[in-house]
């Protein structure tokens, strides 16, 4: 926006600008200078108007991404009801399947693990197992686990955390069945759309 | 440059700030309507302060009596509902017996989640594992570790426990 144009070239578009006319003279008319601050104030109030409705905007903005922008919206846990049910119910499943086994039907168990178990979760699962079964083999130990309470603390799209309560019914052929109750941490990842358990610790 | 196109271009200046301003009240405007976003962060708050609450329950130092009204006191602050009235209901019998045993615990959450949580009417549901450090007045000190399922409920003073089980074996359900 400059009038030096119209300062050294006098062209009919000059000649109608108050402005460059103003530059020209340098002391403008009374007349002229009443018109030309008639003629800035909207400029100005368009200015401020500029000014006051992009700070706004940026500052509604920047609230916006503060209230979004929180740890607490990376977490899907309850907020994706059906993945949560989703991961609860498989983790559920997965963990009554490999921990239960009755003599003689270790190999089923063992064959269930190898499908809902993978990375560490399955390395200490068969070190654990290789003793179990021997011991069930043995003992005539027949181990019923139950999930009663499951939580999801973390969930993610292909990852996720739980807390798992168990009860665990030992039976030993002729003798009382005892009750045991435990607690397991669960990391799941989804593989080909199904939740695999690839870590479980104890709390 | 022409007054008329400078007055175009003034009006343009002004309709791009008036669409910035536009573009930033609709993404505030959807940050703060989002039900997701604020279901997350309830999720989030009544988990911290369920933990919180659910240590305070499972603590009580039996030193004297003052320290156990305190004590007694800092359950019915975590309570609401059912277990508050429970609590208030035999807090002079509480403070007499646990003055006399003398005993004094200091439980820690070690793991917790929530299973359900409804904004609507303000519950949640949370699970939760508990070492229950126990010093008796006289002997070793051990440590219980227990689990429980607390309904949470939210106050005006934030979530507060209103109903605690304690998850046996053989479920408790």
């Amino acid at each position: 926006m400059s009038a030096s144009g119209a300062t050294t070239t006098v062209s009919s578009d000059a000649a109608l600008d108050p402005e460059a006319e103003e530059a020209r003279t340098g002391t403008p008319d009374p007349e002229v200078g009443a018109d030309v601050s008639r003629r800035r104030w909207p400029r100005v109030l368009g200015a401020l108007l500029t000014v006051a409705l992009i700070a706004t905007g940026g500052a509604l903005y920047a609230e916006g991404r503060q209230l979004r922008d929180t740890p607490a919206t990376a977490n899907l846990a309850l907020t994706d009801a059906e993945a949560t049910t989703r991961v609860t119910g498989d983790v559920s499943s997965a963990l009554s399947k490999v921990f239960s086994y009755g003599p003689g039907a270790t190999a089923g168990t063992r064959a269930a693990a190898e499908r809902v178990l993978a990375g560490k979760a399955l390395q200490q699962y068969a070190t654990l197992f290789g003793q179990v079964e021997r011991q069930s083999a043995d003992q005539k130990l027949t181990l019923t686990t139950e999930v009663v309470r499951a939580g999801v603390t973390r969930l993610t799209d292909d990852s996720a955390h739980l807390l798992v309560f168990l009860d665990q019914v030992y039976e030993r052929r002729g003798r009382t069945p005892t009750t045991a109750s435990a607690q397991l941490t669960v990391t799941a990842e989804l593989r080909d759309g199904r939740w695999w358990i690839v870590e479980i610790g104890s709390t | 440059m022409t007054p008329r196109t400078r007055h175009l271009g003034g009006w343009a200046v002004l309709l791009v700030a008036a669409l910035v301003c536009g573009l930033g009240a609709w993404s505030y405007g959807q940050a703060r309507g989002d039900r997701s976003l604020s279901h997350a962060k309830a999720r989030d708050t009544a988990l911290a302060e369920g933990k919180r609450h659910l240590a305070t329950l499972n603590s009580l130092d039996g030193e004297n009596a003052q320290r156990v009204d305190d004590g007694l006191r800092a359950w019915l602050d975590s309570s609401t509902g059912p277990l508050h009235d429970e609590l208030a209901r035999t807090r002079k019998a509480d403070a007499k017996s646990l003055t006399t045993a003398g005993d004094t615990a200091r439980g820690k959450v070690t793991s917790a989640a929530l299973t359900a949580l409804d904004e609507r009417t303000g519950t949640a549901e949370l699970i939760a594992t508990v070492d229950v450090e126990v010093t008796p007045r006289s002997g070793a000190s051990g440590t219980q570790r227990k689990r429980f399922g607390a309904t949470l409920a939210r106050t005006a003073d934030g979530w507060k426990v209103k109903a605690l089980t304690a998850i046996g074996t053989g479920g408790g359900r």
